[in-house]
């Protein structure tokens, strides 16, 4: 089993101040390592407009390498624009995932639009930074990942990885939505699709993760790292209904794989649950698992899906 | 291209079709059998909110199109679940022999909030000679692509060579109207190949150049080969008030090909206009383009995008 320490929360975006779009959640967190900070991309929120609907934007926060409670900057502006009318994007850039590419950055990212009968609807962008992550630009107007014949809608929760000199994407897929007393909730699985370019995607259309809590389990921010031999996937996951409070609210699981394509599901290996009380005493989600200076952090979000923000916690080796 | 029209050989409003819809026999689609045609078309429903949902029906006609021999009585397929592409709407439906089963590409419609729809293609099968069809899944084999970002739909399929191939429209732009007071669409025609009629390698490009300017918009494109040429008919607006001007209404374009690669648009070549008077009289469009007894016809819609019925001409060579 994992043993995670937590060290606390790191970033609240509560206490961002001069930046009107970033008002609320710091959510999806992901890192890129720079010589001497640890810049961490998330997605936040400026207030609900005048008809209770919010739009998000990626954002990140310098953390020092040396000690990552010490926050050196946030950026000034979203790194991302919000897509123009009728686009995939055009409410929302949110989750956001990063990965160096020679001297660029390639970025890959859920974009919301809305819709009538559901509230929303998500694909897969892509857009690239050549300074160094502070700004992206779109590779193009639609989606890089978008719906197939079993992958209707909701293409969500990207994170790219590569792994021998492939790239990987992690991804969710919406399998159908429910009506918990009228109200739509979407029901989404753990998907994976590879490419040589980041661009031309083979989708593998199969389910990685088996479902545990119920059928219609939502799996999301599926998060792999190669650790000691083999894969593991740090993900999130809740039932489809009645979510949003300590009883039925994320939990964070646990698969491994020799394969990236074969994973056993074992959440007991996790290591990590929610608090007695404080910050993450509600639920877990949104885990990002990444090794930095010989050892291995999590950053994952705490109550309300990360409206207060992100914490921190290191894997300690020696009950490994 | 010389065309003789026969007129309108079909009304809607004269029959009674599946799911209480009353008006609307939109982009008529063929599949020729040995002695009859079953012409797919799409009807009109009023939801409970009084918005429009698009079904597919059929009507039966003998091979020489003077007798209709029955008409669908149960719906061809279903709309889609919550959520999906294809809940609101079906429209139009393109219907492809493979072997012992037929192929439906379908156009589903959904609704959004910063504009009207978004629409992708989806493909269904039939296994009882198009009387009714399943879907391959409940997502679509076509959608929105890096520069494609919206509006895949109008999907045409046609084998030629070994080789599936199939004409759509992808949307450029939503522009801002005020004489409808919102969004408007621009799509443009484009093409992509199949090995399995599955997996669709998109070419990547619009494929007919603009006649009336930028914002046109080229709907609908119908391919067949014959005289030792490619021919492509489709319809094309202006993006904004198209739907009462006649002036700025679907009218028909068409273009030829010798390779499938590169078309030649020559709109006067057509060989069809709207009529002096009657029900094809102000706009055209949704052409069809089939072969049937050793002779070409085409089926179009005329005034009001269909309203009231299709009609029918045949090639004079």
């Amino acid at each position: 089993m994992f043993n995670w320490r937590k060290l606390g929360k790191v970033f609240d975006p509560t206490e961002v101040d001069n930046r009107p779009w970033l008002k609320e959640f710091a959510q999806a967190p992901a890192t890129l390592i720079f010589d001497d900070l640890l810049r961490v991309y998330f997605s936040c929120r400026p207030p609900r407009d005048s008809n209770g609907q919010y739009v998000s934007y990626t954002a990140y926060v310098d953390l020092n390498r040396k000690d990552l409670f010490e926050i050196i900057s946030v950026s000034n502006t979203p790194i991302l624009d919000l897509g123009e009318r009728g686009t995939f994007d055009e409410f929302g850039t949110y989750p956001t995932s990063v990965v160096r590419e020679n001297d660029d950055i390639l970025a890959f990212y859920g974009g919301w639009t809305r819709c009538q009968s559901v509230p929303f609807n998500v694909a897969i962008g892509i857009a690239k930074s050549v300074d160094n992550g502070a700004t992206f630009s779109k590779l193009g107007k639609g989606p890089v990942l978008s719906y197939s014949v079993d992958e209707p809608f909701i293409l969500s929760g990207p994170k790219i990885r590569v792994f021998n000199n492939k790239y990987y994407l992690f991804y969710i897929a919406g399998r159908k939505w429910v009506l918990d007393d009228g109200k739509p909730e979407p029901v989404y699985k753990i998907r994976m699709a590879t490419s040589r370019d980041g661009l031309d995607w083979n989708k593998h259309n199969k389910d990685l993760i088996a479902s545990i809590v119920e059928d219609d389990e939502a799996q999301a921010s599926p998060d792999v790292i190669y650790y000691q031999g083999k894969y593991h996937m740090f993900f999130c996951y809740r039932k489809s209904t009645d979510y949003r409070g300590r009883e039925n609210g994320y939990r964070i699981g646990y698969a491994s794989s020799a394969d990236l394509i074969n994973w056993v599901r074992d959440d007991g290996q996790a290591g990590i649950d929610i608090a007695e009380q404080g910050w993450d005493s509600e639920m877990i989600s949104y885990p990002h698992v990444f090794e930095l200076d010989g050892e291995i952090y999590m950053l994952y979000l705490g109550d309300q899906v990360g409206r207060y923000g992100f914490g921190l916690a290191i894997l300690d080796d020696e009950k490994h | 291209m010389v065309w003789k029209k026969l007129g309108k050989i079909f009304d809607p409003t004269n029959h009674t079709l599946p799911n209480q819809c009353r008006e609307y026999a939109k982009s008529p689609q063929v599949l020729v059998n040995d002695n009859f045609v079953r012409i797919y078309f799409c009807t009109v429903q009023n939801d409970e909110n009084d918005k429009s949902l698009s079904h597919i029906s059929f009507v039966d006609f003998d091979l020489d199109f003077s007798t209709i021999i029955q008409i669908s009585n149960s719906p061809v397929i279903s709309l889609g679940e919550l959520g999906c592409f294809d809940e609101h709407g079906i429209f139009p439906i393109n219907v492809v022999r493979d072997e012992g089963r037929i192929l439906a590409y379908t156009t589903g419609w959904s609704r959004r909030t910063a504009v009207s729809v978004e629409t992708s293609v989806g493909l269904a099968i039939s296994e009882n000679n198009g009387e009714s069809f399943t879907k391959l899944g409940s997502g679509p084999v076509l959608t929105s692509s890096l520069h494609e970002p919206f509006l895949v739909c109008d999907s045409f399929v046609a084998m030629f060579n070994n080789i599936f191939h199939m004409w759509y429209i992808y949307g450029i732009e939503w522009i801002e109207s005020s004489i409808e007071g919102s969004p408007q669409r621009v799509y443009k025609i484009a093409h992509a190949t199949s090995v399995d009629g599955v997996i669709w390698a998109k070419e990547g490009k619009t494929i007919i150049p603009d006649k009336l300017n930028v914002h046109e918009s080229q709907a609908l494109p119908s391919v067949i080969y014959h005289n030792g040429l490619y021919h492509m008919y489709f319809c094309y607006r202006e993006a904004t008030d198209f739907r009462s001007n006649p002036k700025r209404a679907y009218k028909i374009g068409y273009a030829y090909s010798q390779d499938l690669s590169s078309w030649t648009r020559e709109d006067d070549k057509s060989g069809l206009d709207i009529s002096e008077t009657g029900w094809d009289s102000e706009m055209q469009c949704y052409p069809h383009i089939f072969h049937c007894n050793n002779k070409v016809y085409l089926l179009y819609n005329g005034n009001e995008f269909g309203r009231y019925g299709f009609g029918l001409a045949v090639l004079e060579e």
